[in-house]
């Protein structure tokens, strides 16, 4: 018996082989490369010496930042509490802290698989809603009420991203099954729904929700103007959402639904089971990048009159001295979106891969 | 000529007069069949002849339009209650499969179990497991089905039908999607139901297991059931021109 002669793979070329046929294989290659290394090496060295070398950290060396050409970090140390906290009585910040820690907690508790179930996400949403709630609002425990108009920055931002999501989430999902109705009433009622609110700006679904609300609806049911808010733009978000939930489930093919019909499966439970499952794993991308819009949207709030993390960083340079350290303020918050932003990518992108499993 | 029912047994489907348009297209046209219980069927016919349609409309995934279907005693209609509780007693083996692919091969047979028929987690696993064995594929259970070939998914499939204990089974071209190689692993499983005394209706054009396993032979084409007889008469006897043409494209390789 003869055993099968075995192939190896060609060895791949030394990384120094590569490099010199990718970047010096002519003299003009090489020339661009040595220009373009030049370039970049002095941008990242401007931006390093700007932002460390040469900037100054502390409140209290204001003075010496009309010295320098770097980075005046003061201008963070002496006025962050603006940032985060906005119009948030002083000394009640602490309740804020506490508040947006306990929403960023539950927005990561509810992207562990444990949670996956609708008792844990209700028991886990409800508890983190409450206590934010508690903590922000006050009027029990002791702790002095402090009204929506108040909330600001951080805590405001999270707090109306949360509120979009848990709300327009769930809203999505019905608008999207909604339009896929076998019933043509309301499939064609749902879907002109859909494209009225998604052929309007969110500026104007703010503003109606904000300002032209209070005109049509009875007191009793006009609730404060950031809950009108919240509404406004969970109805937005789940307009856009169902199309990508409905993209998804457009892809699954029809031979699904027949195999849960033959099993005796009910509606309820072939959407639960085997459609929305597969839907979401199909527009995962689509789904997560409606969140990352929707995280940087929030600053639309301000136009109708909220101090959201963004609105807040303009105060915060906006009296005296610090007025010509407004690229400092930005840069900063920019960081605080890129975190949060950037974590929700990376959490798309594991979901991704972890949904593929065993899926050819 | 409504075929008759034999002496002593009870008819599990009886159709009669069925006609279904899609659109104006006329796809089953005056179908007359009864399928007595415990009987094997094979339907074969040219493609668009209404074959797979006419066992869609028994577990009602197509609506028939005129004429009337029994199945188990139980008249099919509207009534949605009526039709759920057919299609808990009607398993149906599909060309494509349609395994979940976000579930594990054994979460594919477990769900209906536990969401139709009740039963607890555990209880349901060992009613799959045990038709996992008897598909021979009790080792592929913590598998998706995208990592299984093709033979194994079909035969994961019967045993998905099989743990709803389901009084009739119906195959809808079960080995046409399947690699040449594969083919007798799906059908030798459907062999050994057969001779367990399930009631199956196959649309197949596997003419050998036709000639092992069944009661009878259909033969439709255009939407009308043109011939049908015993295998060996069907086979050897073809009273009608286009069964003839029909089996000599289909045998002649």
């Amino acid at each position: 018996m003869h055993s099968a002669p075995s192939y190896s793979a060609p060895p791949r070329e030394p990384l120094s082989n590569r490099l010199k046929s990718l970047f010096f294989n002519s003299p003009l290659d090489a020339l661009v490369t040595l220009v373009c290394l030049f370039v970049f090496s002095y941008l990242i060295y401007s931006i390093v010496d700007w932002a460390f070398l040469s900037s100054v950290w502390r409140a209290e060396d204001e003075a010496t930042c009309r010295e320098t050409d770097g980075a005046c970090w003061s201008v963070i140390d002496a006025r962050h509490r603006i940032i985060f906290f906005g119009l948030f009585p002083y000394e009640e910040h602490w309740r804020s802290t506490v508040a947006c820690v306990v929403m960023i907690l539950t927005m990561i508790a509810s992207c562990v698989s444990w949670f996956w179930t609708t008792v844990r996400l209700g028991v886990l949403w409800i508890a983190g809603f409450g206590l934010f709630y508690i903590l922000m609002h006050g009027g029990i425990f002791g702790l002095s009420v402090i009204t929506p108009e108040r909330w600001g920055g951080l805590a405001l931002t999270i707090f109306i991203f949360a509120a979009v999501s848990i709300i327009g989430m769930p809203l999505s999902v019905l608008l999207a099954l909604g339009r896929r109705s076998k019933l043509p009433v309301i499939a064609r009622l749902i879907g002109l729904l859909i494209d009225f609110v998604r052929s309007l700006p969110l500026l104007t679904i703010l503003f109606t929700a904000a300002v032209i609300t209070p005109f049509l609806l009875p007191g009793w049911l006009l609730g404060d103007k950031l809950y009108r808010v919240i509404a406004g733009f969970a109805l937005f978000f789940a307009c856009y959402q169902a199309e990508n939930i409905r993209a998804g489930l457009q892809s699954i093919p029809s031979g699904q639904d027949e195999a849960g019909l033959t099993l005796g499966l009910n509606y309820w439970q072939r959407v639960s089971r085997i459609q929305l499952p597969q839907a979401f794993r199909n527009s995962l991308p689509a789904i997560v990048n409606q969140f990352v819009i929707t995280f940087k949207e929030t600053s639309i709030v301000t136009i109708v009159g909220f101090f959201e993390i963004l609105a807040s960083g303009a105060a915060a340079y906006g009296t005296g001295v610090w007025t010509v350290h407004y690229i400092e303020v930005y840069v900063f918050i920019g960081l605080i979106y890129f975190i949060f932003v950037f974590s929700l990518s990376r959490y798309g992108a594991h979901l991704e891969k972890k949904l593929r499993v065993g899926h050819a | 000529m409504p075929e008759e029912v034999k002496p002593g047994s009870v008819a599990a489907v009886t159709m009669t007069g069925v006609n279904k348009w899609f659109g104006d297209f006329h796809v089953l046209k005056e179908i007359d069949l009864s399928v007595a219980d415990g009987e094997k069927v094979v339907i074969c016919g040219p493609s668009g002849s209404g074959k797979s349609t006419l066992i869609r409309c028994i577990c009602k995934l197509e609506d028939h339009q005129k004429g009337s279907i029994n199945v188990l005693g139980t008249e099919l209609n509207d009534d949605i209650a009526n039709i759920d509780e057919i299609r808990r007693e009607v398993g149906m083996v599909f060309q494509q499969f349609n395994l979940f692919p976000h579930m594990t091969v054994l979460e594919n047979c477990t769900l209906a179990l536990t969401l139709v028929r009740k039963k607890s987690r555990r209880e349901a696993e060992s009613i799959a497991m045990g038709f996992l064995e008897k598909v021979r594929i009790p080792e592929q259970s913590d598998k998706y089905p995208g990592e299984l070939s093709g033979g194994q998914q079909q035969r994961v499939a019967i045993a998905r039908s099989l743990c709803m204990n389901p009084e009739i089974l119906l195959f809808d071209e079960p080995t046409s999607a399947l690699d040449p190689e594969m083919i007798s692993e799906v059908l030798d499983v459907m062999v050994s139901l057969a001779e367990e005394g399930m009631t199956m209706i196959c649309v197949t054009h596997e003419m050998g297991f036709a000639r092992r396993v069944a009661d009878r032979v259909i033969f439709m084409d255009q939407g009308e059931i043109v011939e049908q007889n015993d295998p060996v008469t069907f086979f050897d006897h073809p009273g009608n021109e286009r069964t003839k043409l029909f089996l000599s494209q289909i045998l002649q390789h």
